[in-house]
């Protein structure tokens, strides 16, 4: 298909995936924790107006409910909620990186190609998109999602992009399976919630021991 | 769902809500009263299964074993469990009653898993277990709990995702066939199982694979395991390794019997030989050099996961049933040694196997099955674990991957020498000074007693209804219902 065959709603769908994958990339050169909040916040709200695109094309009442559900929790609520939790641990200390930003946009971007190279091989059908660009960003968010779990040794920043990864699921799930709905809607309830409940947990216990919520503190256990 | 299967369910969710209201002495022998009875309605419901009623299949049926097993025996455990180790940091109380109140609401979200047949719903279910799981390990709320509970939540979940990256595939790849909104259930994928893309099928096994194989405890994705093991409470990890586990694998079976049913079995085989081997060689190795009893059993685990994946990699249909009834086996095996170690910890108050020493004379009854559990989970006979090797390692050598079965036995052999090895150590030998004897604990002694003779019974011989069940179970993995 060319880029003149596209709809207006597929056009419109593969400019926010491509959003979606930029604000991914701006986690990796972010150093504070309020800018990863915000990031994660635009994300969400991304993944919102994509389930909210869904669910105008497919005259689906159920995907435009969870798009205001997703833009309320994860674009609102989640943020406001952590941006209160971290507020008493050291909100300017820079975030530790094991590599530097070059290099990590760099295996980020391999990444990324990986899942481009993975996705094209699949004839699929029912992306609202294109199925195979539905896949490769899908991919390419989940993947760069562990990538940033890694090379940040911060606990905030572990969430958030086990949050980031989550979002890269939600926009799978919405634009390849656009047939599970309520199933989507519980799924997104439990992992928010699960990330909450590690959310609160975690920084809570860390405040208490003065880490700024630093994972090196984590460190004893060795699988 | 059957009516019997809704009381299956209705049960530990009951129990889960009302021990959180009453005294935890009554929650207690609430808990054990209906573990017991939870346990009784499954065993009826697989004897229903075997003979032909129920809605449920075969496999399905199969993994509900497992809870009946563990989830019986835990709830008796802990009468003895709950009293004995009052630890947490919120108070005796409130620890006792979240701790059975955790512990009821995991074995419900573990029934729930194989009687799915919505496999998005399942993919709800395992998330559940992991949330609920991590609050569990967390509960004792010390820093290694605390470590614990966050990398298996992390890792856990980041598995999880890639699992569902999986069922997206599948589902998307189902739209030719079934339309583009239709419910994902096991059954729906198998009739139309030939008309799905062979490259899409491929890929979301493997999402699959690696996903649900990070749960199941499959090297190298199986790093979050022995910490998680080892800092929660006794009968969590019971439950994580003798149940949990084996949930991940009939979630990862499910995905195996579409894929063997559409492109044959040969992909599916190389890649558990792959997951298999290198379970089993990190579990076997690490083994040899732990000193922590609780992270020894963990490793045991991985172990095991791994003897089950090459069971279903040598492709035989002996192999095959030896591999399902291994989980059954080492649910039952697992349990027994947990319970065991935790007796041993407790009276140790130490769970270094260095300063474990003389268990049969401290404990006798209790250290006695501790050490039958462990020379069972290294394969010994007469016990149920060394009958479904047995049958693994000769369907292995009987087809073309004998040279594969031969490294299986050479792993085994290590594994065997890291348990005897720890366990002769902590069983033998003349006890410290200062450590009381006796093994008064009937509730303890009871659950041991019930899960030992399971072990010993699969070892001697494999009831009729479980054998109907394997046999059945083996064809709907091979994707021929």
């Amino acid at each position: 298909m060319s880029l003149h065959e596209l709809t207006v709603p597929q056009a419109m769908a593969g400019t926010i995936a491509m959003l979606l994958l930029l604000v991914q990339l701006a986690l990796f050169r972010s150093v504070v924790i309020p800018e990863f909040i915000r990031l994660y916040a635009v994300q969400s709200w991304l993944v919102a107006a994509i389930c909210l695109g869904a669910g105008i094309t497919e005259h689906a009442w159920d995907l435009i409910v969870l798009a205001i559900l997703t833009a309320l929790f994860k674009g609102l609520l989640l943020p406001g909620y952590m941006r209160a939790l971290v507020r008493g641990i050291s909100m300017r200390i820079e975030l530790p990186a094991r590599v530097n930003v070059l290099l990590s946009l760099i295996i980020a971007g391999a990444l990324i190609g990986v899942s481009i190279l993975t996705a094209v091989q699949l004839p699929l059908l029912g992306g609202i998109f294109l199925a195979n660009a539905d896949l490769a960003t899908t991919l390419s968010i989940v993947f760069t999602g562990f990538l940033l779990a890694i090379l940040r040794p911060n606990a905030v920043a572990q969430v958030i992009a086990f949050l980031t990864l989550e979002n890269g699921l939600f926009f799978g799930t919405i634009t390849l399976a656009p047939g599970l709905p309520f199933i989507i809607g519980v799924l997104l309830l439990i992992d928010v919630l699960a990330a909450v409940v590690v959310f609160a947990i975690l920084v809570r216990a860390l405040v208490g021991s003065q880490a700024a919520a630093s994972v090196s503190l984590f460190e004893r256990l060795r699988g | 769902m059957s009516a019997l299967s809704w009381v299956i369910v209705a049960i530990p969710l009951g129990l889960a809500l009302a021990v959180l209201v009453v005294p935890s002495r009554a929650g207690r022998y609430a808990t054990a009263i209906g573990s017991i009875t939870c346990a009784a309605c499954i065993g009826v419901l697989l004897v229903r299964i075997a003979g032909g009623e129920g809605r449920l299949d075969a496999l399905s049926a199969l993994f509900l074993a497992p809870v009946a097993i563990v989830y019986g025996s835990v709830g008796l455990y802990c009468l003895w469990y709950v009293r004995a180790e009052p630890i947490g940091a919120n108070g005796e109380e409130r620890y006792r009653r979240e701790f059975l109140a955790l512990t009821n609401a995991f074995a419900c979200a573990e029934i729930v898993v194989p009687l799915l047949s919505n496999m998005a719903a399942l993919w709800v279910a395992l998330e559940v277990t992991t949330i609920l799981a991590a609050l569990l390990v967390r509960l004792q709320g010390s820093d290694a709990a605390l470590e614990a509970a966050w990398k298996y939540l992390l890792v856990a979940s980041c598995g999880l995702a890639l699992g569902l990256i999986g069922v997206v595939v599948l589902y998307a790849s189902g739209t030719g066939a079934l339309g583009s909104h239709y419910a994902p259930l096991w059954s729906s994928f198998m009739a139309v199982s030939s008309k799905l893309d062979s490259n899409a099928l491929r890929l979301a096994f493997i999402f699959a694979l690696i996903g649900f194989g990070t749960k199941m405890g499959l090297a190298p994705m199986h790093t979050w395991l022995p910490d998680a093991h080892g800092a929660g409470p006794t009968p969590t990890s019971a439950m994580l390794s003798g149940v949990l586990l084996s949930d991940a694998l009939y979630v990862i079976l499910r995905f195996a019997a579409i894929a063997n049913a559409a492109l044959g079995t040969g992909m599916t085989q190389r890649s558990f030989f792959i997951v298999g081997l290198l379970s089993l060689f990190v579990g076997a190795f690490f083994l040899l050099r732990q000193r922590d009893i609780k992270r020894m059993l963990a490793y045991s685990s991985i172990e095991h996961m791994g003897i089950i994946a090459c069971g279903l990699a040598f492709g035989a249909p002996l192999a095959l049933a030896g591999a399902l009834l291994h989980v059954v086996n080492h649910a039952a095996a697992k349990a027994l040694a947990f319970y065991g170690a935790g007796r041993l910890a407790a009276r140790y108050d130490t769970r270094e196997i260095e300063r474990i020493r003389g268990a049969a004379t401290i404990l006798p009854i209790s250290g006695t099955l501790f050490a039958m559990a462990a020379l069972a989970l290294a394969g010994m006979p007469p016990f149920g674990p060394f009958r479904s090797e047995l049958m693994i390692l000769s369907g292995g050598f009987s087809g073309l991957a004998w040279p594969v079965a031969i490294v299986v036995v050479g792993l085994l052999l290590v594994a065997f020498a890291g348990i005897t090895r720890w366990t002769i150590a902590m069983t033998a030998g003349a006890a410290p000074q200062g450590v009381q004897r006796g093994d008064r604990d009937p509730a303890a002694i009871a659950a041991m007693v019930a899960v030992f003779t399971v072990v010993l019974v699969i070892g001697l011989y494999v009831p009729t209804p479980l054998a109907v069940l394997i046999a059945n179970a083996g064809a709907i993995v091979r994707g021929h219902p």
